[in-house]
């Protein structure tokens, strides 16, 4: 049995080196994509991305201790996320997630 | 001066030259961008089809929390738009959003012209023609898309 096993191996060497290389890869650049993993990515009031600053504080270039921007996400019970800054300055006039009009109650905040 | 308001405006300049809707166009004025002209163009198969109605679009700097001032240029007959141009418009009004931009507006606008509520009306007129006697509602339109060209 191993003898057997030895000369299959013997033979697949032997392939191998006989046969020529249709090509070999040279260079290899690896692309990868990526998204923020929330429903909405872009605060729909600001037209800002959720994870930079809204654009009110862009333009007051606020920074928190750290040298930060602070300026924070909320999530609210239906999932739609803002701007921390956009929204509390929409639910002053009206407590409705601005998206699906549902009473507005916040479910979490942070980045 | 960059406020918050006028950064969104640009925005939604931006955002209506990349992705611009079918029969609506707009831009800021030259030297204010809190004031806008824009131009709908009459849905195809309504009485409004071939006109191109002005419109002014004025924002303050609470937008988007508040809702812009927009006022048709054009003289136009239809039963939610008033005399002074002044549109009936629920979205412009205590149905606003934030979410809503310069490209929604003109989208909402431009399907008030298909689908008319006569029962708010704007111009009791053009409504009870709307209700009662529709070709001569699309007479009187079509006199005014006429008018459009001119003014």
């Amino acid at each position: 049995m191993s003898e057997n096993s030895r000369m299959d191996e013997n033979d697949n060497d032997k392939k191998e080196v006989s046969q020529e290389k249709m090509f070999t890869l040279k260079k290899w650049n690896a692309v990868a994509m990526w998204s923020w993993d929330v429903e909405c990515d872009t605060c729909a009031i600001c037209r800002v991305q959720v994870m930079d600053a809204c654009l009110r504080c862009q333009a007051e270039s606020k920074k928190d201790f750290y040298g930060k921007q602070d300026c924070v996400v909320v999530w609210g019970e239906c999932n739609h996320s803002f701007h921390y800054c956009c929204m509390s300055l929409w639910v002053k006039q009206n407590n409705r997630c601005p998206l699906c009009q549902q009473e507005w109650s916040i479910q979490r905040m942070g980045k | 001066m960059s406020t918050p308001a006028r950064r969104r405006l640009m925005r939604d300049f931006k955002r209506l030259q990349e992705d611009p809707p079918t029969g609506v166009s707009g831009a800021p004025t030259d030297n204010n961008i809190m004031i806008w002209n824009a131009v709908i163009f009459g849905p195809h198969d309504t009485p409004f089809e071939d006109g191109t109605f002005k419109l002014t679009i004025e924002f303050t700097e609470e937008y988007p929390n508040k809702p812009p001032a927009v006022r048709f240029v054009s003289h136009m007959f239809h039963p939610n738009v008033y005399a002074d141009g002044g549109i009936c418009l629920d979205i412009l009004q205590n149905r606003w959003s934030p979410t809503y931009d310069v490209s929604a507006i003109l989208t909402s606008i431009q399907s008030l012209l298909s689908d008319p509520n006569p029962n708010s009306p704007a111009n009791s007129m053009a409504a009870q023609l709307y209700k009662e006697n529709r070709r001569e509602y699309e007479k009187r339109v079509k006199a005014c898309v006429e008018q459009s060209f001119i003014d």
